[in-house]
């Protein structure tokens, strides 16, 4: 800790302010597309047709009213954002105004924008429109949303703002070096990548994955829950329920029971299981074509240390994820996806598009729509820099989860038979089952768990039947907890939950507590130096800046390919074992399921 | 390694056991009063009421009035707090036993709450906030006010900028 105390000692830098003297001039201006405005008239009909159709069906005229009311006031609403709203760029802010009777002005300074996203839907593409997403590099997410600008107009926007905002971050940075001089290691590199972003526009753009039709096309067909069947399969035994309930209201449903009756049982559980593939497959061509038309032509491009996602048939996203704010990247492989081996790659970042209340329908998470698990395992670097050179010694988790689960499944089983008992009788019983099919859960859950601390990551793996592969960098832990159920503590045992800013907290289930210590011991470490790190950068630097924690950042040659591309993985590492299919992991392979240690 | 995994050593204010039971004291007779009193009459009005069900209400009542007594000093034996180097440490509960570690720069503010009733016992929460979602909130409750407004002191003066 002697690090800190230097810092405690040093004075702070208030955050300083390099903005140019002719902040006035303004470099591009514009309003939005008039188009905008069918647009607006079409949602507005959209939404009162409901309304309207059910007034005239009733024969209630204040729907009619009602819906009237609505309408005008949607495109009173539309007209008046239409002709209220101005953007402004200037060369260190973009302004955006707007509001008739409350008259806002929102100011985002540049070097607080990360870049600028566009989405448009298939009507906006038809009139050339689209929707222009401000994104800012502070956690914030989306920052200001422009719907919508022409096409040209918005690429132009883009280009100017990005060019604005290399001066003035190139401008902060020559203040910087002036305060600070060479200065320490950790602020130069706080420079480095800084200036990488902001070079953004310049820099080539590196192709890290382009998902092949067959990839989208398996993602559709393998989009199958387990608990898929049993909610299925409960709807059809509620429906057969139903219908037998229905014989007895009325003739024709008695005619149906009695159509139902000719079968034997047999005969009438084939049926079921017919109709139970008929609603399956239902799902999964809508799950199929949905995902084709979701992610066609899916594209993750990396330029400086900003990661470009390009996709969509029908609505067209562009979605920018700066590497510095990833948070944990996650390899899921449900039941079938890891049968055939495939996976699904999705990052948590701070911020991030969720934080706008955009639903996981948009896919904000997923960068890797599928792929092979070994093009996922080589791709990783790309997304977290420096995990090729980590060494993970990958570690179980204790055997004694096996019997946790087994008491957890006795205490379920007891619970259910005794509050059965005066109803079902001896039939009751049937509910120990819950102790064998627990701690089978258990052992399955043994198999696919493994956890690693490296240098800079945490890396953990889950699942019972899937399995799931999560990489955290230790640098953005934010704080570190241990917990013991009262069975835990019975075994010994403990469950460490990491959080970190913004994104869901990961849980390492069932270490025993001196490995759980320990392993909090030394996060809490990391932690405590990773902050300190921060703190200092955001004191040396502006306080607007992302932070910049990974030293190694600037090490990443502009020039060549990104990580993924550049290391193909042909040596396994690690001391592990390494099977065939496990090379190409990072850090060495985690143990697999089907060889436990 | 294992040095830093010590255990935090510093208790609460004993004193926080009596306002635990004081201010839990009061809602849990209450609730039972409004059980017994008032709801068992009721109850009793329905014809399938019968004194098994009676001995249950009663089983309930006197369980729930037992943990509001013996909770506190249970949770008072267990809570320990205290700093390792740039950590803030602490160590809580009676059937679920938690242990968490938030590094003193990853604070992003500290508040110090204090109810009408801890006023009156001379005690404060401090509340640690960092960033995140979900779980970014650590209470510290029942410090004497004097050693609440130490730790702040400490926490902002570790954080060394003066923005909490």
């Amino acid at each position: 800790m002697t690090a800190d105390s230097e810092i405690s000692e040093q004075p702070i830098e208030p955050a300083t302010d390099v903005r140019p003297v002719d902040s006035e001039v303004v470099l591009a201006r514009g309003h939005l597309h008039p188009a905008i405005l069918l647009l607006r008239l079409l949602d507005a009909m959209r939404q009162s047709v409901v309304t309207v159709v059910a007034g005239l069906a009733l024969g209630l005229p204040w729907l009619l009213a009602i819906a009237a009311g609505m309408f005008l006031l949607q495109l009173g609403y539309a007209l008046a954002r239409y002709l209220t709203l101005e953007y402004r760029l200037t060369a260190t802010e973009l302004r955006v105004r707007e509001g008739l009777l409350h008259r806002q002005e929102r100011r985002i300074p540049l070097d607080r924008i990360q870049d600028l996203g566009f989405e448009s839907t298939i009507l906006r593409r038809a009139l050339g429109l689209t929707v222009v997403l401000v994104e800012t590099a502070s956690g914030s997410g989306v920052e200001a949303r422009l719907d919508a600008l022409s096409r040209s107009h918005a690429d132009h926007l883009r280009e100017v703002l990005l060019e604005a905002r290399r001066e003035i971050v190139a401008a902060q940075q020559a203040e910087d070096d002036a305060i600070t001089g060479p200065g320490t290691a950790d602020a130069s590199a706080a420079d480095n990548s800084t200036a990488t972003a902001s070079t953004a526009a310049d820099e080539p753009e590196w192709l890290v994955h382009r998902s092949t039709s067959k990839e989208l096309f398996l993602r559709g067909l393998t989009d199958l829950r387990l608990s898929a069947f049993v909610v299925t399969g409960f709807a059809l035994f509620e429906m057969a329920d139903y219908l037998g309930f229905l014989t007895q209201m009325s003739g024709v449903a008695r005619g149906v029971r009695d159509w139902f009756a000719q079968f034997d049982p047999v005969v009438l559980g084939l049926l079921l299981l017919v109709l139970l593939l008929v609603v399956i497959s239902f799902g999964v061509i809508t799950g199929t074509v949905g995902n084709l038309v979701q992610f066609h032509g899916f594209q993750l491009t990396l330029r400086g240390s900003v990661l470009h996602r390009r996709f969509g048939l029908l609505t067209t996203r562009q979605k920018t994820l700066p590497r510095d704010r990833i948070q944990r990247v996650t390899i899921e492989q449900p039941w079938l996806r890891r049968a055939t081996g495939y996976g699904v790659v999705k990052a948590d970042s701070a911020g991030g598009s969720r934080a706008q209340g955009e639903d996981t329908a948009g896919g904000w998470d997923v960068v890797v729509p599928l792929t092979r698990l070994e093009n996922a395992f080589a791709l990783l670097p790309a997304l977290l820099p420096g995990l090729e050179r980590e060494h993970l010694p990958w570690q179980r988790g204790s055997r004694r989860l096996v019997m946790r689960t087994t008491i957890v499944g006795v205490l379920i089983g007891l619970a259910g038979a005794a509050a059965l008992w005066s109803t079902a009788g001896s039939l009751a019983l049937l509910a120990l089952l819950t102790i064998p099919i627990w701690a089978l859960l258990g052992i399955l859950a043994f198999r696919n768990l493994a956890y690693a601390l490296g240098d800079r990551f945490l890396a953990l793996q889950h699942g019972i039947v899937g399995r799931y592969i999560a990489y955290l960098p230790t640098a953005k832990i934010q704080s570190v907890v241990v917990r013991q159920s009262p069975v835990e503590q019975l075994l010994g045992l403990a469950e460490l939950t990491v959080h970190v800013a913004g994104g869901s907290p990961t849980r390492l289930p069932d270490l025993t507590i001196e490995n759980a210590l320990e392993l909090r011991g030394e996060l809490a470490r990391i932690a405590a130096i990773a902050a300190a790190r921060d703190w200092q950068t955001r004191a040396n630097a502006t306080a607007t800046r992302p932070p910049a924690d990974r030293v190694g950042e600037s090490q990443l040659d502009p020039a060549a390919p990104p990580a993924g591309d550049r290391r193909p993985w042909t040596e396994p590492r690690g001391d592990g074992p390494a099977a065939d299919e496990d090379h190409d992991r990072p850090g060495g392979a985690p143990p697999d399921s089907s060889r436990p240690l | 390694m294992t040095s830093a995994v010590a255990t935090p050593t510093e208790r609460l204010a004993p004193r926080v056991i009596v306002y635990w039971l004081l201010a839990d004291g009061i809602s849990a007779t209450f609730l039972t009063g409004l059980a017994w009193f008032i709801g068992r009459p009721i109850a009793a009005e329905w014809d399938k009421w019968t004194p098994t069900y009676e001995w249950l209400l009663l089983a309930a009542c006197i369980a729930f009035l037992a943990v509001a007594v013996l909770s506190p000093p249970l949770a008072f034996v267990r809570w320990r707090f205290g700093f390792l180097d740039d950590l803030l440490l602490m160590r809580y509960g009676i059937l679920f036993v938690e242990e968490r570690a938030v590094p003193v720069r990853r604070m992003q503010h500290v508040d110090m709450t204090r109810g009408p009733i801890e006023r009156l016992f001379g005690l404060a929460t401090l509340v640690v906030f960092t960033a995140g979602n979900e779980g970014s909130a650590f209470r510290v409750p029942g410090l004497r006010l004097a050693r609440a407004q130490e730790l702040r002191d400490r926490i902002v003066e570790a954080r060394g900028d003066g923005r909490l």
